[in-house]
């Protein structure tokens, strides 16, 4: 296709109008005739055996249509990561032989209001017999300590990334630091809440619920019901948000189904915005304990240390966040010798789960600004360090993650070039401060299941209008209209002929979810070739027609035409019309399946290439420190980004932004806290997330590499913008005030304090 | 329960309810009159996702009881276009500026920046931010929703 019109264009989102005028409709908004409402009673002691549990009163509530408890279940376990970590399926979807933190469901009710529903649950009466609890992931390693789960000091997974010999990387570095981080939970705060309506008809359950990842809903589904996966269909309606938090069964979900099926009558759950902080998911707080030599010209020599991540009860996706901590820095540096372990750890605290960087946040902050203090260390230029550092195209990270494109170093020298770097640094204002941070990013990772495919199928009707059916689940991102875009290009067809069927299990492709920025490279892949094969079936007509050789056909947009004639040539909605003549009678269904190639990880050495591609930035933050306050202010962030290829520049920026003012509520104020598992701000007042207030100036570079592996060369990058973003703070603010801030978030007291130091 | 009967006109159209003593503004917009535009993602007045406009003011539709509202003239996200073909300058810029990833906060914004710009028609981006302060927003980062805000503004002017 030499024509490019609309791959690459600021499109703006597909079903835009329809969220504009208020029509989008999100499972939050449905409702169906003689739906009962569902809610959970939830465990009060943060560990304890569960003895007994007594619905007979509750059940006696009028309005009350059914109550379910372990008893009403199979008491199957399930997990996230099943595949390379088969022991941490490690949760029962309603708690069955304990509680181990406060607030997991115990027992769900269906009722025919929400009062009603309160009520009943006020009625059901629970017999504990409570067991010590732990709440800090380093008592918790301590052997004696209160055992949550099976595994050994509860630890539930130690992953290691090594390479070398550490020794000798020591004995050769001419500087050596050792630092710790710490780093604190977080919350999603997607703005629609965790909603999960189910009904069952004729054996088959259908569940409505925001989720970013349909099928893997339904395969826990499947498992926990015992029910074959034909027999349960999971729809993703619009979804206002998910950055994940939404990748996974939970509870709600399960218990929708169950009461659905024992009521006949449709059920759903509505999480609050308190349960929507608490009791679904959040980031794993982290310490870095970590150890680092350059030698005298920058060259970095070793790191060492351990990361130890507060995972809270069960594991959810936390083996594979522990993993992705550990495992980027590889990409990032050409690394001869490294020695780090990384521990899950199981807590009384409420579950840490996948959030958008996932481990790449934290991780980030420690090693970004780790960096930073070894370039100091050794008097030498931070970006320039970097610079010496960084990988290049074609290289073998360490751990075997196998890096093609990259535009690494062309993000580090274009954020300096458009931030006056040089100039800032040599003539250094009082107060004024300039930092920069790096990272790199997978665009997927089969971690999850033996592969990690995507299906795209596309229709094309008889009136020349398309259909597209794709497994990819747009929660607001805008895979609907990247998938659309990409069709469109492949198809020569304008973007308006197309409606975007999605994430639908039993009407579209099996695709595994919006998480590990894969869609636009994995389910674009497959929309691709879904899109190729269409076209050729309507090239092979065409060829016949002029009677040609199907080689000579080329498409611009809305035109078929032949390469070597230029009478022959005709509208796409001619060649429609041809195919389906009665001459030709040929009924148009494209069909494309993508699984990136990757190698497995060896658990044992933390080796393996879980990505096809990878995706590189660099960010730089200029800040001015108030030394009377201790408060930061953010004056603008560079981000120089390599996107492969932008399928939609207005989408890309999107997600940047929205990604970089993420990165700057966490590293300035969001904090989810807890003592002895509770949390004393679940709610919007006491947790803060960035209001249009806390913007900053943001200056987006994208470095298109052309990925050879994307489709139209693109990559994934939906995440990545987090990654650098509290290390290229921090760093600014040790370049203002010369103060080192190791733990987030940076409120000014804690500069006001490490000021007086 | 006590119950109130209220009239109230909603985009328009006039309507006469009974509530309860405790039923939110907000609950009758959306299981009364079937008006999903209006979002409530916090039930607490943090959020702004509920916003409406009432009697020509920006309000939480979920600090309000229904039975103060009594007369009462609002706006909803369906009262400024309900017509994906023509849309309300707001909604166009909006759409067109990328100001919308996932949705669910933006009838809400759009409301706030009906209310900003009715009020002050040619907003510096300062007061576009304290403007748009009561809304969050997850997904943009605010960096569209603030430059759709400064097109509406040039939209209406026209």
């Amino acid at each position: 296709m030499e024509e490019i019109f609309s791959v690459g264009k600021r499109v703006p989102q597909i079903d835009a109008k329809e969220k504009a005028t208020g029509q989008a409709v999100y499972t939050f908004d449905m409702k169906l005739p003689g739906m009962l409402v569902g809610k959970f009673l939830r465990s009060t002691l943060a560990h304890a055996i569960i003895k007994k549990i007594d619905t007979t009163q509750a059940l006696k509530l009028k309005g009350v249509h059914a109550i379910i408890t372990r008893d009403d279940t199979y008491k199957i376990r399930y997990g996230s990561n099943s595949y390379f970590f088969p022991f941490t399926d490690d949760q029962y979807p309603l708690a069955t032989d304990k509680v181990r933190y406060i607030g997991e469901e115990v027992a769900a009710v269906a009722a025919d209001s929400e009062e009603i529903a309160s009520e009943a649950i006020k009625l059901i009466k629970v017999e504990y017999e409570e067991l010590p609890a732990v709440f800090d992931p380093i008592e918790a390693m301590k052997p004696g300590a209160s055992q949550i789960q099976s595994s050994r000091n509860n630890v539930a997974v130690m992953i290691p990334a090594l390479a070398g010999d550490i020794e000798k990387g020591f004995k050769e570095s001419d500087f050596i630091t050792e630092v710790e981080f710490r780093l604190q939970s977080a919350a999603h705060v997607a703005l629609e809440p965790h909603v999960a309506l189910a009904k069952y008809e004729e054996g088959k359950i259908t569940l409505w619920t925001s989720t970013q990842a349909p099928f893997r809903v339904r395969e826990n589904l499947a498992k926990t019901l015992k029910m074959e996966q034909k027999d349960i269909r999971v729809i993703k309606p619009q979804v206002g948000g998910g950055f994940g938090g939404k990748l996974e069964m939970l509870p709600l979900d399960f218990c929708a189904c169950l009461l659905a099926k024992k009521t006949n009558r449709p059920v759903k759950f509505c999480l609050t915005r308190e349960e929507e902080f608490i009791y679904t998911r959040r980031k794993h707080p982290m310490i870095f304990k970590l150890k680092a030599g350059t030698s005298r010209d920058g060259k970095i020599k070793a790191l060492a240390g351990e990361v130890i991540a507060d995972g809270g009860a069960y594991c959810s996706y936390g083996p594979t966040v522990v993993a992705a901590a550990i495992m980027r820095i590889g990409i990032v540096y050409k690394l001869e010798n490294v020695k780090i372990f990384g521990y899950r750890v199981y807590t009384n605290n409420p579950i840490s789960g996948a959030i958008r960087g996932f481990g790449g946040v934290q991780s980030g902050f420690a090693y970004e600004s780790l960096i930073d203090m070894l370039a100091s260390g050794i008097g030498m230029d931070p970006a320039e360090f970097r610079l010496k550092n960084a990988t290049d195209p074609n290289f073998t990270a360490f751990n075997g993650m196998e890096i093609t494109s990259n535009g690494l170093k062309d993000c580090i020298r274009l954020a300096c070039e458009k931030s006056d770097w040089g100039n800032l640094k040599q003539n250094k204002k009082t107060n004024l401060g300039i930092g920069i941070a790096i990272a790199a990013d997978v665009m997927g990772s089969k971690m999850y299941k033996s592969h990690e495919s995507a299906g795209t199928v596309i229709r094309v009707e008889e009136d020349g209008s398309v259909i597209l059916f794709t497994g990819a689940a747009d929660t607001g991102q805008g895979a609907n209209t990247t998938m659309a875009q990409i069709a469109a290009q492949e198809m020569g067809i304008d973007i308006s002929r197309i409606r975007v069927i999605a994430a639908d299990t039993e009407n579209t492709p099996f695709d595994t979810g919006s998480f590990a920025s894969r869609v636009t490279f994995i389910s674009g892949n497959a929309t691709k070739r879904a899109a190729q094969d269409v076209r050729k079936q309507i090239d092979e007509i065409v060829a016949k027609h002029w009677n040609i050789l199907q080689e000579r056909i080329a498409h611009k947009k809305e035109l078929i035409y032949d390469l070597e004639n230029q009478f022959n040539q005709m509208s796409f909605q001619e060649a429609v019309k041809l195919c389906y003549s009665f001459e030709v009678g040929k009924m148009l269904i494209g069909k494309g399946v993508y699984n990136p190639p990757t190698k497995p990880v060896d658990l044992r050495t933390g080796k393996g290439n879980v990505s096809a591609s990878y995706s590189f930035e660099a960010q730089i933050a200029i800040v001015e420190v108030d030394k009377e306050t201790g408060k930061v202010k953010i004056l603008k962030i560079i981000d120089a980004h390599d996107v492969g290829r932008a399928i939609n520049p207005m989408a890309v920026e999107g997600q940047i932004e929205g990604s970089l003012i993420m990165g700057i509520g966490y590293s300035l104020f969001e904090d989810l806290k807890f003592k002895n598992g509770i949390c004393p701000n679940p709610n919007l007042f006491n947790y803060r997330i960035p209001r249009s207030t806390d913007t900053v100036e943001i200056e987006t570079i994208l470095i298109e590499t052309n990925d050879k592996e994307g489709p139209f060369g693109a990559k994934g990058m939906g995440e990545s913008s987090l990654l650098p973003t509290a290390a290229a703070i921090a760093n600014a603010i040790y370049d203002a005030i010369g103060v080192r801030i190791t733990d987030l978030p940076i409120l000014p007291q804690k500069i006001l304090s490490a000021l007086k130091k | 329960m006590q119950k109130y009967n209220i009239e109230i006109k909603v985009n328009g159209k006039n309507y006469e309810l009974e509530v309860n003593s405790n039923t939110l503004l907000v609950e009758v917009i959306r299981d009364q009159l079937l008006l999903n535009g209006t979002k409530n993602a916090c039930n607490n007045g943090e959020c702004g996702s509920c916003t409406v406009i009432m009697n020509a003011k920006s309000v939480l539709s979920c600090l309000i009881l229904a039975a103060d509202c009594n007369g009462a003239e609002i706006t909803t996200i369906e009262g400024l276009s309900n017509d994906l073909n023509k849309l309300h300058p707001i909604q166009e810029a909006f759409v067109e500026k990328g100001a919308i990833q996932c949705g669910f906060c933006t009838p809400g914004m759009i409301l706030s920046a009906k209310y900003l710009l009715d009020t002050n028609p040619d907003p510096s981006e300062e007061e576009i931010k304290i403007g748009m302060s009561g809304n969050l927003c997850r997904c943009t980062g605010y960096v569209k929703i603030i430059e759709a805000v400064k097109e509406a503004s040039r939209k209406i002017k026209k």
